[in-house]
């Protein structure tokens, strides 16, 4: 390719990326025993986990109020009280309120498999 | 003369070649409504990154021209933290406190601001919630709100990130302050 060239071709390449960017994230259907990792990280977006919590992959999740969750899948305890497991984990999401009274993050109205889905999203970051 | 518009042509048609086709797409995607404007899922990450620079650079710019803001006392917090919970809380929750369950349907979702005095300042926060945001569902409160109640909810938002949900509770507890109940205050 000529040089001349080169330019307005890589230009009009990053524009088709681009635009192909803005197409909609797939969704899996299928029933899974576990949370969906993929679905989480959609409803992590929507419940706006991020504006208190640092989440890898998660758009616009830098908020600095609760703890970072990068790398949570090695963390030991949740909320410093629950051995992290995902049923726990999943327990944690659903129900703040009743597992450390008073404290920031509130109980936002999720049925068990939305939290069980968010969940298995966080499980995925090691 | 001619060397240069020789130049010119040799390196600005492929440019402008390049720029017609990726506007001739655009037009593609308005046209046939190929483009998916519905708020069941979030923003694609580009477009959350193009929108939402937008937005905070345009604020940054613009908070600029505001004059300073008063000095805030204890009163100035307590009575925006009631006009917070009778207008912003629906939307914004507070520590300890959820949204309502439908603003999870919402794109762009809208933050909780337990932090959000953190990353703005007093003016750009004024801004924002004065003037709003377009295309966030974020309103303009100029219609319903004084300066000062909008002074207020800026000296609640700067003392949040040091409220404990017992505090935040406490503090909404009492009669909630209706829109448009502020006094005008004197510059």
């Amino acid at each position: 390719m000529s040089p001349r060239l080169r330019g307005p071709v890589v230009a009009v390449l990053l524009a088709a990326i681009a635009f192909a960017g803005c197409a909609q994230p797939s969704h899996r259907t299928a029933a899974q025993l576990g949370g969906d990792p993929e679905r989480g990280a959609v409803l992590m977006v929507r419940e706006a986990c991020g504006a208190c919590h640092v989440i890898p992959g998660i758009q616009e999740a830098h908020g600095e109020v609760g703890p970072p969750l990068t790398g949570f899948a090695r963390r030991t305890m949740i909320a410093g009280l629950l051995p992290n497991t995902p049923p726990n984990l999943a327990r944690w999401i659903l129900t703040p309120q009743a597992i450390v009274p008073g404290n920031a993050m509130p109980d936002i109205e999720l049925s068990p498999r939305e939290a069980a889905d968010m969940a298995a999203y966080l499980e995925t970051l090691n | 003369m001619k060397r240069w518009l020789g130049l010119l042509l040799r390196l600005g048609l492929p440019w402008a070649a390049g720029l017609a086709s990726v506007g001739v797409v655009g037009l593609g995607v308005v046209l046939t409504g190929a483009f998916n404007t519905t708020a069941s899922t979030p923003h694609a990450a580009p477009i959350a990154w193009v929108t939402h620079l937008t937005m905070t650079n345009a604020v940054k710019r613009n908070a600029t021209q505001l004059s300073n803001p008063p000095a805030f006392t204890p009163a100035d917090v307590l009575d925006g933290a009631r006009t917070y919970d009778a207008n912003c809380g629906v939307c914004h929750g507070g520590p300890g406190v959820a949204r309502a369950p439908w603003v999870g349907g919402m794109t762009p979702s809208p933050p909780f601001l337990l932090d959000a005095s953190r990353n703005w300042t007093s003016k750009e926060l004024f801004w924002i919630v004065r003037y709003g945001v377009r295309m966030t569902g974020m309103p303009a409160w100029d219609q319903t709100l004084s300066e000062h109640d909008v002074w207020n909810l800026v000296a609640f938002l700067k003392a949040l990130p040091n409220m404990s949900a017992a505090d935040y509770a406490r503090a909404t507890a009492a009669q909630p302050a209706p829109a448009g109940s502020g006094l005008a205050r004197t510059p």
